[in-house]
């Protein structure tokens, strides 16, 4: 028995009738297409962060709605519509976490190493995990918002306010993306790159996640000042029950483009360091 | 016809700036050649193959494939090199169609090409029929087969295969060889073959080198590597230990050298056969009466000892079980 079938076969497809080389935007494509194939195929990563999210959401809404009765700031608003934020908040932040999840995987299966030896550009390998990461989170911090519309949300700006929200939440998710794509390309390890995603915690919660921030004081308010998700909530919390103010809308932005300009830089010096190949 | 040389020049790798992987290494693969490189594990056989293939830079010397450098020209050198790793790189999630596809579209063929060409080479490995089940099912051959069928998607210059047959069984092991003579004689590619089976360098390559401790220790034809031992030999084997000493003290000056291991003498001397008898006769002379006697032909492994002064430590023993 040999592996030979017909000594031919090989000629079917000429080197020849071969362009050089695939054009930068189908790599990333095709990368992209690639991470989300093997995300659909292992939903124990994606789910939780979604249960945890709706959880978050019905948990605190049911604890804490009354809040609004008599926590100042927040009187006459809608607690659900203070609290939402903070539900597609961490939909968007863990749903990031796939992203990092996705290189940490190729890295470990060896596969990383497989498309390292072809021609596709480097940038377009993690730019796959990062757009893939985003459309997972999208989807997460969607579905999040339709629960909180389902128990009655009526956003004061409607569906163009939410649809903003949600563009933030996407953007903001991104950035943390860089976040756990340089944590994996730096440790190649799934252990540390779960750890990196417990940054988290602190961006979720030293923040004005319960109360309005000038309720808050001492260490956790100088917390809240520095994490820029404060920013974002402020901003999706106006979009919600306030109403249009680009002012608020435009400090979110920014604090979102902070984070990025730092963690995309961090995970470009760690695709080189990963890819100069010691 | 493109260039397919391989070329390596005092090529050195060491680790976190002590551990000495690889330690000036230089060898020329000609154009065409099917080149065997045998090292025990840990010889340093990946470490070069991956500065060859791009994946590591040397920490000094250079080396060429296909006439581009591997430093300085990376993307040229991954155009036309195919490289079958030792450590499989394959997606578990993903299917062997998928894999193939992406593959070949990386290399520059359209969706189309590329569906075709994954076609044809899951044909030719074999894999047809389970196009449809996820790589992480399969079973260590398969995988073995579908991780060629990707190293050969774009149909390169220059193969590099490290360690291609461990941990196969036998009939997979001549499958993969009578494919790699195919690819050589058929398409003419240079392959570069790490293997720790002194019978797979010897039955493949057209030359080799031998790897040991980062370093090469002996290079050339197996043929020539076994005739520069000079001679075959005489082996004979005694009843008792102290023997095989006055058998020694009384066939000086026969053979070109003599080496003991334990019960049994080697003689080592060009014309073997024909000198049979007049050893024979000083033994007896000698009072002495050999246990057994055997004829030897040289081999890559009489090589190894010879150079590097220890038995092959690999797995050829499970090689020539099998």
């Amino acid at each position: 028995m040999s592996v030979i079938s017909n000594p031919t076969v090989l000629s079917g497809v000429r080197r020849a009738e071969v362009v050089r080389s695939m054009p930068f935007p189908l790599q990333v494509i095709t990368m992209t297409w690639r991470n989300l194939v093997t995300i659909f195929r292992t939903p124990a990563a994606v789910i939780p962060t979604l249960i945890i999210s709706a959880f978050f959401l019905l948990v605190y809404n049911s604890s804490l709605g009354g809040a609004s009765n008599f926590v100042p700031g927040l009187i006459g608003q809608s607690y659900l519509g203070f609290i939402l934020p903070v539900s597609v908040v961490s939909a968007a932040l863990g749903g990031a976490g796939v992203a990092g999840q996705a290189i940490v995987r190729d890295i470990e299966s060896g596969y990383f190493n497989k498309l390292l030896l072809t021609p596709a550009s480097r940038g377009a390998l993690v730019l796959g995990a990062m757009l893939a990461g985003a459309i997972i989170l999208a989807l997460q911090t969607s579905l999040v918002t339709v629960v909180g519309l389902l128990m009655g949300l009526q956003p004061k700006t409607g569906l163009p306010g939410i649809l903003v929200m949600l563009g933030l939440a996407l953007l903001l998710g991104t950035a943390f993306a860089g976040f756990t794509v340089a944590m994996a390309l730096r440790s190649g390890n799934a252990a540390a790159t779960q750890g990196a995603t417990f940054l988290f915690f602190p961006l979720t919660f030293l923040t004005s996640t319960f109360v309005p921030i000038n309720l808050l004081s001492g260490w956790i308010r100088t917390a809240a000042e520095i994490n820029p998700v404060t920013y974002v909530l402020d901003a999706m919390r106006a979009l919600l029950n306030t109403g249009w103010d680009a002012q608020i809308v435009l400090r979110g932005l920014v604090a979102i483009l902070i984070m990025a300009m730092l963690t995309f830089t961090f995970a470009m010096a760690s695709l080189r360091a990963r890819t100069r190949r010691r | 016809m493109p260039n397919r040389e391989i070329v390596a020049e005092n090529l050195v790798k060491r680790y976190n700036g002590s551990v000495l992987a690889v330690n000036d290494v230089s060898f020329r693969v000609k154009s065409g050649e099917i080149f065997g490189f045998l090292g025990p594990n840990g010889a340093g056989k990946s470490t070069t193959v991956a500065m060859l293939t791009t994946l590591i830079v040397p920490t000094s010397g250079r080396a060429t494939v296909g006439g581009y450098d591997v430093v300085s020209q990376a993307g040229e050198v991954r155009r036309i090199a195919g490289v079958a790793l030792q450590e499989i790189g394959l997606d578990p999630l993903m299917k062997s169609m998928e894999l193939l596809t992406i593959q070949a579209q990386l290399f520059g063929m359209s969706r189309k090409q590329a569906q075709q060409r994954a076609r044809e080479l899951l044909e030719l490995v074999k894999l047809s029929d389970v196009t449809d089940r996820r790589v992480g099912k399969y079973s260590g051959g398969m995988r073995r087969r579908l991780d060629l069928a990707l190293a050969l998607a774009h149909e390169p210059d220059i193969l590099f295969l490290d360690e291609p047959t461990t941990g196969l069984d036998p009939a997979s092991r001549r499958d993969i060889w009578n494919e790699v003579r195919r690819l050589n004689q058929q398409l003419g590619m240079t392959i570069f073959l790490t293997t720790q089976y002194l019978e797979e360098a010897d039955e493949l390559a057209d030359r080799i080198a031998i790897i040991d401790g980062g370093k090469i220790v002996a290079e050339g034809a197996p043929a020539e590597l076994k005739a520069s031992l000079g001679s075959e030999s005489i082996n004979v084997t005694f009843r008792d230990v102290e023997a095989v000493d006055r058998a020694r003290a009384a066939l000086a000056g026969m053979a070109d050298r003599m080496q003991a291991d334990r019960k049994t003498l080697r003689l080592y001397l060009p014309n073997a056969a024909a000198s049979v008898p007049a050893v024979v006769s000083r033994l007896t002379d000698a009072g002495l009466e050999p246990a057994s006697l055997t004829l030897t032909q040289p081999t890559l492994d009489d090589v190894f000892l010879q150079v590097t002064g220890q038995r092959f430590r690999a797995e050829a023993a499970e090689v020539e079980a099998a």
